[in-house]
């Protein structure tokens, strides 16, 4: 048992330890110790690289030293005790070494083992029959682990759960599952510890709510030490030709190799993958020496070069990096100086994470030097430093009981060794996702995992769960096994594999890219410029092109929406331009082009939403400015023009980015002030957005994912079996036998919730049509396009409000097709 | 421009008249007979045997959508193009029971298989269903029935295998992708017929055409000329 006095010799040897290495811990720390030994729960804040692994690794240790009858400690390894969860698989191994040097330096007997999708099977095996001390693992594995019914014993003495960058798992179906598991080993152990290691975030407290669910005994420290941040942006001198949108940059390039020549190491962030292949590409064609030590990594590259430019990245090998946000999380890369963001941050987190990537040495400054790819962006940048400053951050949202996940994990728990209806609801519900998890919802899950839903009632071959004296569980051998493979809620995406002929990967394309590319014409990936051979099956054949201009790839999605936060400090930011009290350099830059738009139109106040109407060759424009980020003016455009085709039948195109929306007609309307109100009344809105937005194809594909999570398709796993490639079906081909058969399944419902709350932002529509309402509506005749409408204007990205029945879209998409050839 | 909605489309190919039908089959008036392929009767029982909750109905409605097309062309030989089963776990007591009973009601139709990939696991079908089972090629007046297309045919030849698809996008995120006919000129690849079969996005060159079909209407669609567009 632990004494006061057993546990004060244990923090006494911890203490000189530090001491030694002449390392003082910081009070934050000391609170997380002192915390923990009280049998808290809690939830560590801060940014990046401050210690906060050890503010919470350190009492797991100290608490095992302290129950040791007398001085001598047993030799003998302990069972389970801790297990460390992290999101990223590539964080394992570091993390792993990070532990056991503090438990090797307090001579502790102490096993620290990985355990990933990556692990063999063989280790895998042997950790089962003997688990380490301390497991770091995903949330996939672990959920992996409860589907043994031998688990429950192998954890009975677990301490704590410690889990790594919780803020990056909170608002996702991984964060869910995390939820769910947690919940299991509480009820095998109420006293269990849950320790969660976060960025700062703007709701700290529902963060900790849904981390530490049922256990009451918790606490937020935190460990925000105002490490110092510089943001600074490279201003183009020649602001008069400064163009408007689009690949940009090019006038800056330059400047940017200039600044990487700076520090000894540079990470370059991009907002998206073919923007990374831009830049990487013009960086080495201004500066074609540099050659190997310039570095790419996005998402869509292979594993392995990742992972070696990662490798290089920590050797200080490398001058520099261009990147996606896939370096916004992972180890510390210690030799990295500066942080180069190209482009507008979108949101304050994001920026304040990647500062965080560089500066790691004592005392160091985070310095990031933004480059601006359109002018707004530079109101983007000042109004996001004083937003850092302030600590204004983001907010992430917990999802709200997604039953897909729901249904894989009840197959989990009927696996590994089953569970009584009434038991199971109650320890689901204490998952703070599904808290408020209705009985219809319930029941509906609990029908669909054992029966297969209404469709299937009268069906006798379908036996996924059992019912046997009350207790759910799973017979069949094949289904376990299936389930087993198909654990976890990361939905890969369906690509194209790049190649050499050779054989080596490259990496992975969409397939809309290379089916507009001609065999024998090239473009960039990789940082190379390749030649396509052949594309066959899901294999696109390459070769190095010798010279000549490539395309360069897309990939959908990933683009995010400038934030609340970032809007409200824009506007801001705004306001003060408009009064002329601002100092930064970036809005001295852009003083003449915002003076130009107060003068010609408006600068709007924060109680003014400005509408513009101009009359151009291509015919009349409305521009409107809800400042509500892509998606949510993406939503709003659509609804606006569906309801001004319903005044007049007519043709409306549509463009959109993060501040306003266009709409460009043949047609002359005009529209009063009670009109435009008319337009912008937030009654209806999802019933007239389900209209509009052609909204049963985007649930059809937001279907993959859910159909991957509730155990419907397969994805391509390593080793699948052969029986494994009969039951394979795709997430669309399910959307649509159960809409036709079964147009109640839930999971189609949540489908839908998912486009709506993530593809389209309706709450933020939603407030954002509220606000208006009281809002001033200024409507203004410029004459011309001002400095806000423009970008709009030349945004290429459309969308098009359609009714018409299935064949008349058909034949009218086939006719543009024609038309834009 | 809006053109009335078809169910059918005539083309003429290799000499010969030919009907695309909504419904996803071939009609070959001078022959009178019925081409279908890739049906994987079974498929949703397979995938129910393993835990995966397929909806039923869709055998029933593929039944009664296969006897609707013999009903309108009153074709009196049905030529399926292969998988005609999907596995040999599909060949369950309930799909048995529908495949013999939409056989009395078509009894005096001479029906033929062209054994596909999925067939040579599963077996033939139950000998009661009388269905002629064939390896490829089969040849029918001057073209062959396939399963599996080939290029080193030199025969015109109609065949399956693939499930065609094709996806049109319109502006913005608006796009449509449904199963098609793909019609070359030495080879017709008909959409799979099965309610439960997925689809392969083709590349077809623009000599080809392209016939969407989403079992109510088919549609011809143009193809773009292949290439970048920046």
């Amino acid at each position: 048992m632990t004494t006061k006095a057993s546990y004060q010799r244990a923090r006494k040897k911890a203490e000189q330890y530090f001491h030694d290495r002449s390392w003082k811990p910081f009070p934050f720390q000391k609170e997380a110790w002192k915390s923990y030994a009280e049998g808290k729960s809690g939830l560590v804040h801060a940014p990046t690289g401050t210690g906060k692994t050890y503010a919470v690794w350190t009492p797991t240790l100290l608490e095992w030293m302290s129950e040791q009858k007398g001085k001598a400690m047993t030799k003998r390894a302990p069972q389970l005790r801790v297990l460390w969860l992290t999101p990223l698989r590539a964080l394992v191994e570091d993390t792993t070494r990070t532990l056991e040097e503090l438990s090797e330096g307090l001579e502790l007997p102490w096993t620290i083992q990985s355990r990933t999708g990556d692990t063999s099977g063989s280790v895998k095996a042997k950790q089962r029959k003997k688990y380490p001390s301390c497991l770091v693992t995903t949330p996939e594995s672990l959920s992996l682990l409860l589907s043994y019914p031998e688990t429950k014993e192998a954890f009975s003495d677990l301490r704590a759960v410690i889990v790594d960058e919780w803020h990056e798992l909170l608002s996702s179906k991984r964060g869910t599952q995390t939820e769910l598991c947690l919940a299991r080993l509480r009820k095998w152990n109420p006293e269990l510890k849950t320790w969660g290691l976060s960025a700062t975030l703007g709701n700290l407290d529902t963060a900790l709510s849904t981390l530490v669910g049922s256990h009451e005994n918790s606490v937020l420290i935190n460990g925000d030490l105002k490490k110092k941040f510089v943001v600074k942006t490279i201003i183009p001198k020649d602001m008069e030709k400064f163009p408007w949108a689009g690949h940009l940059g090019g006038k800056l390039v330059e400047e940017v190799a200039k600044q990487i020549e700076k520090a000894q190491t540079t990470l370059v962030f991009t907002n998206v993958r073919s923007q990374t292949e831009y830049w990487y590409h013009a960086l080495v064609s201004v500066r074609p020496k540099w050659g190997d030590e310039l570095g790419i990594h996005h998402g869509s590259l292979d594993r392995k070069d990742r992972t070696e430019v990662e490798n290089r990245l920590r050797t200080g090998q490398i001058k520099a990096v261009v990147c996606t946000s896939s370096l916004d999380l992972g180890v510390d890369f210690s030799p990295v100086e500066q942080v180069i963001q190209i482009g507008g941050p979108k949101g304050v987190a994001r920026l304040l994470q990647r500062a965080g990537r560089c500066g790691h040495q004592p005392g160091a400054i985070s310095r990031v030097f933004c480059v601006p790819t359109q002018a707004m962006e530079l109101v983007e940048y000042a109004a996001a430093r004083e937003a850092m400053e302030a600590r204004k951050i983001e907010q992430r949202e917990p999802l709200r009981a997604p039953l897909d996940l729901l249904a894989q994990h009840l197959i989990t728990l009927a696996l590994g060794g089953g569970f009584s209806e009434k038991e199971a609801l109650q320890e689901v519900r204490t998952a703070w996702s599904y808290r408020d998890l209705s009985e219809e919802e319930w029941s509906w899950t609990l029908d669909f995992v054992i029966r297969g839903g209404n469709t299937l009632r009268a069906y006798d071959q379908f036996k996924r769960v059992v019912v046997k004296n009350g207790i759910h569980c799973v017979e069949s051998k094949i289904i376990g096994r299936f389930h087993r493979m198909s654990i976890g809620t990361i939905t890969s995406d369906q690509a194209i594999t790049v190649k050499f002929k050779t054989g080596k990967t490259l990496g992975t394309i969409e397939e809309s890219f290379i089916s507009r590319i001609n065999p024998k014409s090239n473009f960039y990936f990789s940082g190379k410029l390749l030649r396509l051979e052949r594309v066959r099956d899901l294999t696109a054949i390459v070769s190095i092109a010798k010279a000549g201009k490539g395309a360069i790839p897309v990939w959908g999605g990933g683009k995010s929406p400038l934030s609340s936060e970032l809007s409200i400090a824009v506007r801001e930011k705004l306001m003060q331009a408009k009064t002329g009290s601002c100092k930064e350099p970036e809005m001295k830059a852009i003083a003449p082009t915002l003076s130009i738009q107060d003068k010609n139109s408006t600068l709007p106040e924060q109680n003014q939403f400005l509408i513009e109407k101009t009359v151009t060759k291509e015919g009349v424009n409305w521009f409107l400015f809800p400042f509500a980020g892509r998606l949510a003016n993406e939503g709003l455009a659509a609804l606006v023009s569906y309801r001004m085709s319903k005044i007049i039948p007519m043709s409306l195109s549509v463009s959109f980015n993060d501040y306003g929306f266009h709409l460009c007609s043949n047609e002359d309307l005009d529209l009063s002030e009670k009109k435009w109100r008319e337009l912008l009344n937030p009654e209806k809105l999802i019933d007239e957005l389900l209209d509009c937005m052609n909204l049963s194809e985007m649930a059809k594909r937001q279907f993959r994912e859910v159909a991957r999570v509730a155990g419907l398709i397969f994805q391509g796993f390593p080793g699948a079996q052969k029986s494994a490639r009969q039951v394979q079906a795709s997430g669309g081909l399910f959307f649509d036998v159960f809409s036709k058969y079964d147009p109640e399944n839930l999971l189609l419902t949540q489908s839908r919730r998912e486009v709506l709350e993530r593809q389209l932002e309706v709450e933020r529509i939603l407030s954002k049509l509220q606000e208006i309402k009281s809002q001033d509506l200024i409507i203004n005749y410029p004459g011309r396009l001002t400095p806000f409408a423009f970008p709009l204007w030349a945004e290429s990205l459309r969308t098009q409000v359609s009714t018409e029945s299935w064949g008349d879209r058909v034949r009218k998409m086939a006719e543009e097709l024609e038309q834009t050839n | 421009m809006v053109t009335p909605s078809q169910q059918m489309i005539e083309i003429q190919w290799q000499g010969e008249k030919l009907h695309l039908l909504a419904q996803k089959g071939l009609f070959w008036p001078e022959e009178k007979a019925l081409f279908v392929a890739d049906p994987h009767f079974g498929k949703a029982a397979t995938f129910r045997k393993v835990g995966i909750p397929v909806p039923e109905h869709t055998t029933e409605d593929d039944c009664a959508r296969l006897l609707q097309m013999l009903e309108q062309t009153q074709a009196s030989r049905l030529v399926f193009l292969g998988d005609f089963l999907h596995a040999r776990q599909g060949k369950t007591d309930p799909v048995r029971t529908l495949l013999f009973q939409w056989r009395e009601a078509c009894a005096s139709v001479e029906i033929v298989l062209i054994r596909g990939n999925h067939d040579l696991k599963s077996g033939d079908p139950w000998a009661e269903l009388s269905i002629k089972c064939h390896g490829e090629p089969f040849l029918i007046k001057h073209l062959n029935c396939r399963h599996h297309p080939s290029d080193k045919e030199n025969t015109p030849f109609l065949a399956g295998h693939i499930h065609p698809g094709y996806s049109i996008k319109g502006m913005g995120r608006s796009s449509v992708r449904a199963a098609c006919f793909w019609v070359r000129r030495e080879s017709i690849i008909l959409p799979a017929f099965g309610s439960f079969t997925g689809l392969k996005n083709i590349r077809p060159n623009p000599e080809d055409k392209i016939y969407l079909s989403n079992d109510q209407e088919i549609v011809e669609v143009g193809i773009p000329k292949l290439g970048p567009k920046f």
